[in-house]
C-alpha cells in the first residue's frame, strides 16, 4: 500500500526554495497581495491598516514624537511594503527555485495579509476555526485566515531549516 | 477602578521632563493576537542575530507576560530597531529608561 505524504507548500532544496502552490492557490494569493498594494497606496488612515503602522512611542510624554516619528517614517514603511510586494509578484511567476530574499519577501507579505485579515475579522488569540459556524458571514474570511496562518508558518520553517 | 481624587492645593513639583541623552532607549515588543509564535521567534533572530534560545525566550515573555525588551541604545538605533520591527509587523515601541 502506498502511503500518501502531503508536500509542504514549501520546501528548502538545494540551492533554494520551492513553493508547492497549485495555480489557483497563486492567483488567490496574487489577488490578495494586490489588494493589499490597493490598500497601502489608498492612504495610511484606513483602519485595516491599524497594525501594519503601529505607534512607536506609546508613552503620553512622548506623543510628539511619535508624530514626528510617523511624519518621517510611514512612507518609508509603505515604500518597504510595496518593494516586498513586487519581490512577492516575481517570485510567483519565477521556476524554482527561489532565493531566500524572494521567500523572506513572502513571509512579509503573508504576515502583512494576516495583520489586516486579522484587524478586520477581530480575531483573539485562542480563536479556533471550529468555533466559527459554518453560517457565520465572515466563515470564508476566517477559512483564508486560516489558509495564511498555516502557509506562514510552513515559510517561516522552511526559512528556519526544520 | 478608584474614585478619582479629590483635587488639593499642591506646589507644583519640579520635575525635569527633558529627554536626557545619557538614558538609554529600549525597544519592547507587546503581545498581540495576530502574530504567530513561530514568526515572532524568527524575526527576533533574524533582526538581532539572536539565537534560537534567546528568541524563543523572548518571543515567550511575550506571551506570557505580554510584553519583552528585545534591544536597547540611544534614541536613533532604537528608531532603526521599532521601524524595521514593523517592517516585520510586529507590535513594537520604545521609552526611554526609568
Amino acid at each position: 500500500m502506498a502511503i500518501w505524504t502531503p508536500k509542504p507548500p514549501i520546501e528548502r532544496l538545494r540551492g533554494g526554495f520551492r513553493l508547492n502552490l497549485d495555480e489557483e492557490e497563486r492567483e488567490l494569493l496574487r489577488g490578495l497581495f494586490e489588494q493589499l498594494r490597493g490598500l497601502l497606496l489608498g492612504g495610511s488612515d484606513e483602519p485595516a491598516l491599524k497594525r501594519i503602522f503601529p505607534t512607536a512611542y506609546h508613552r503620553s510624554e512622548d506623543h510628539e514624537l511619535d508624530v514626528e516619528y510617523q511624519r518621517l517614517m510611514r512612507e518609508d514603511l509603505v515604500a518597504s511594503r510595496l518593494t516586498g510586494l513586487a519581490t512577492v509578484d516575481e517570485a510567483l511567476a519565477t521556476e524554482p527555485p527561489l532565493t531566500e530574499e524572494q521567500v523572506l519577501a513572502f513571509m512579509q507579505a503573508l504576515n502583512g495579509l494576516r495583520l489586516v485579515l486579522g484587524t478586520l475579522l477581530d480575531v483573539s488569540e485562542d480563536l479556533d476555526l471550529d468555533d466559527i459556524d459554518d453560517d457565520d458571514p465572515q466563515v470564508g474570511q476566517h477559512h483564508l485566515y486560516n489558509f495564511l496562518s498555516w502557509l506562514l508558518d510552513w515559510t517561516v520553517r522552511a526559512l528556519s531549516g526544520t | 477602578m478608584s474614585p478619582a481624587p479629590t483635587p488639593v492645593e499642591l506646589e507644583e513639583p519640579t520635575v525635569d521632563t527633558t529627554i536626557s541623552p545619557d538614558r538609554p532607549w529600549v525597544v519592547i515588543v507587546w503581545n498581540d493576537p495576530i502574530n504567530l509564535m513561530s514568526y515572532v521567534t524568527f524575526v527576533l533572530q533574524k533582526l538581532f542575530g539572536y539565537s534560537l534560545e534567546k528568541a524563543t525566550e523572548l518571543m515567550l515573555d511575550v506571551h506570557h507576560k505580554g510584553r519583552a525588551a528585545v534591544s536597547s541604545g540611544t534614541r536613533e538605533k532604537a528608531e532603526l530597531d521599532v521601524f524595521r520591527l514593523h517592517e516585520h509587523g510586529l507590535w513594537a515601541t520604545m521609552q526611554q529608561d526609568d
